[in-house]
């Protein structure tokens, strides 16, 4: 995997975060309390002066790691930002896409409607998938979310022209150049706090955390930053492979963003 | 490691996508689930592997064979990276072929030696984009060379047929390379072919790394900021472009024309001294300016930008352009009172004429008269503030350069 200069990716993302907040009028991010989103909070706090001036919305389908609403409820605190946890459905008989595709979703566009937001930082990353790496760093959902994958607005010279239906939102993507070994040269140069579920017990780790019923462990020694680092210099596994949604089918990706996922 | 971006042009299926799955597949940086996608969706259209599907993603993107939007895939080579942008080659795609090699910080053009295929009006209208949008290091691999046995003359041929060419929309003829690919099969790209002896000169990847590794734009200029706007406690932010910000320098704020002193500047939540270049600022001084400061610019007091309200500019025409138009510079977008068309730019020849006919996908001059004045300087001296993006009726209708 590419480690990438993390100044020039650093200053990149603070421009697009300071743009999400000073060129639209009402702004909130994701927050899965992962690392990437999490990340996304340090750099905000680089960006406004220790602050993170917009609220950070969980979408909270209830079945969550523990480790992850305890990590939630500290680092709130110990940062002092504003969490909205809004809830969302499960089904209990099924997993990936069948289960979060569409209740994650309907649940994050009851929240962005209730607070009227019309810009939502997304801490997606290119590598993650062929799909995400199609994005643009201002890319317009209508009011029912869909994503025009075929006709995404030009975006160059810094003009994000970022058109949206009046009742549509903006998604900002400040992450979308970083690898995710950038992710972990950044948290250990900055001393970003981490969920422990990155970290190996037993010999397994998770790499990308989604919910209990979705994310497995991966094989994995890395027992701090360091080892995680060392790991991703070398490996040929998937960063999302311990995700079951990703396994469906290879358009799964596309089908959920064209609908409003994350 | 230092990431150079590299930014494919070419007619549509002269093969971009393809060479930049070889070039994924050659150097060992795709990882195995992309891999196996694309081969499992070369089975399914019972095709011989494609590597273009690596990079093209979208279901119909696949099912077409063609590219539609851009993407990024990376290669590191000795002590650098590179990030290849692919773009599609069709007319009606242009918006995203100029989206993606916006961030180029070296082109790599692809024209097809295959008969019927060669340079086409496309293959020119790339190349006039990217000089646009501000490339000036080139490579143009010579692409299915194993279609016509590896001749040197075929390749002779499309090199003369681009040279006046690219010559006269500005690039240095003599530092080009031109290589004979196949991207499909492979030659030239990481190693030397031997199907073609005759050819003596660096393989795709050394070019890319040659060109890669020069210095890019110096911003050591004169004193540049541009604003996003004002935080609550008063801090402007926006980033350097170009020179340096020190305490206690007396600076001016444009469009506005207010003179104050720097009090503090806080980069990335400390405190300093100075900042350079590059750098995303956060800034107090001793003035509050009842003024808009999104899309400002900072300078010093003494070497300002000019306010001009009247632009003599350079426009790439890719939407309808009619009343309604803006347009958008550093963040803002301010209304046109007038554009009148003063003369065209063929851009198959890169010739100009008086023509004063505004073609779609052709290029023209022309004066743009705005509502307001704002900072500009041209394009070759600060990029920031000697471009802008054209739209009427708020649909993207072109892109422009401020000259000299």
């Amino acid at each position: 995997m590419i480690s990438q200069d993390l100044k020039t990716l650093e200053e990149r993302s603070i421009y697009i975060i300071r743009e999400a907040k000073l060129k639209f009028k009402n702004v909130a991010a994701l927050w899965s309390m992962g690392k990437d989103s999490t990340t996304m909070l340090a750099l905000t706090r680089k960006a406004f002066l220790g602050k993170i001036p917009f609220p950070v919305i969980h979408i909270d389908n209830g079945i969550d790691y523990p480790e992850t609403y305890e990590f939630r409820e500290e680092l709130a605190k110990k940062w002092n930002f504003k969490v909205i946890v809004e809830k969302s459905k499960i089904m209990p008989d099924s997993v990936g896409s069948a289960c979060c595709g569409k209740n994650k979703p309907e649940a994050l566009k009851k929240v962005m409607k209730e607070y009227g937001f019309d810009a939502l930082i997304v801490s997606i990353r290119r590598d993650e998938h062929g799909i995400r790496a199609k994005e643009r760093y201002m890319s317009p959902r209508n009011q029912s979310f869909k994503w025009d994958y075929k006709n995404q607005p030009a975006e160059l010279w810094d003009d994000y022209s970022s058109k949206s239906d009046a009742k549509g939102h903006i998604r900002v993507h400040p992450l979308l150049d970083w690898n995710e070994i950038d992710i972990w040269r950044y948290i250990k140069q900055e001393k970003v706090p981490v969920n422990p579920l990155y970290f190996s017990r037993n010999g397994f780790r998770f790499r990308s955390l989604g919910c209990t019923h979705c994310t497995i462990a991966l094989k994995s020694n890395a027992k701090n930053v360091d080892d995680i680092i060392k790991e991703l210099e070398t490996t040929k596994v998937e960063e999302r492979s311990g995700r079951s949604m990703d396994k469906e089918n290879e358009y799964v990706m596309q089908r959920l963003r064209a609908l409003g996922y994350m | 490691m230092m990431v150079k971006t590299i930014a494919l042009l070419g007619h549509k299926d002269h093969g971009k996508s393809t060479l930049i799955g070889n070039m994924l597949m050659l150097t060992g940086s795709a990882t195995k689930v992309r891999i196996k996608e694309a081969e499992e969706y070369s089975k399914r259209l019972h095709k011989a592997f494609e590597p273009a599907f690596i990079l093209d993603s979208f279901a119909e993107e696949r099912l077409n064979e063609m590219t539609i939007d851009t993407t990024r895939a990376e290669i590191k080579h000795k002590d650098l990276a590179f990030a290849f942008i692919d773009v599609p080659g069709h007319e009606e795609l242009i918006k995203n072929m100029i989206s993606g090699a916006s961030y180029g910080d070296v082109a790599l053009l692809l024209v097809s030696a295959k008969k019927d295929e060669g340079i086409r009006d496309q293959t020119k209208r790339h190349l006039f984009i990217a000089r646009m949008l501000g490339i000036d290091k080139l490579i143009v691999a010579v692409n299915k060379m194993d279609t016509v046995g590896y001749k040197e003359t075929t390749f002779n041929d499309v090199k003369a047929g681009l040279l006046k060419y690219i010559e006269r929309i500005g690039f240095e003829k003599g530092k080009v390379h031109f290589i004979p690919v196949s991207a499909y099969k492979g030659d030239n790209l990481v190693k030397r072919s031997k199907n073609t002896k005759w050819y003596r000169g660096m393989t795709l990847i050394d070019a890319v790394y040659e060109n890669a590794k020069q210095e890019g734009r110096k911003q050591d200029g004169p004193l540049r900021i541009i604003t996003q706007g004002v935080l609550e406690g008063g801090h402007v932010v926006g980033r350097v472009v170009s020179g340096e910000i020190r305490v206690g320098e007396r600076v001016s704020v444009l469009p506005a024309g207010v003179e104050a002193t720097v009090k503090e500047i806080t980069v990335k939540g400390k405190r300093v001294k100075k900042a350079d270049a590059g750098l995303n600022v956060a800034i107090k001084i001793d003035k509050n300016i009842a003024t808009e400061l999104r899309g400002a610019v900072i300078s010093g007091n003494k070497n300002k930008p000019k306010l001009l309200s009247k632009i003599k500019a350079k426009i790439f025409v890719t939407g309808k352009i009619g009343n309604n138009l803006s347009v958008k510079v550093n963040g803002i977008e301010i209304k046109c009172k007038s554009l009148k068309v003063l003369g065209s730019i063929d851009v198959t020849t890169g010739e100009r004429s008086s023509k004063k006919r505004i073609e779609l996908l052709g290029a023209i001059e022309a004066e743009v008269v705005l509502e307001k004045k704002i900072p500009v300087e041209d394009y070759e001296t600060t990029r920031e503030l000697g471009r802008f993006v054209l739209y009427s009726s708020r649909e993207f209708a072109g892109i422009c350069t401020v000259g000299k």
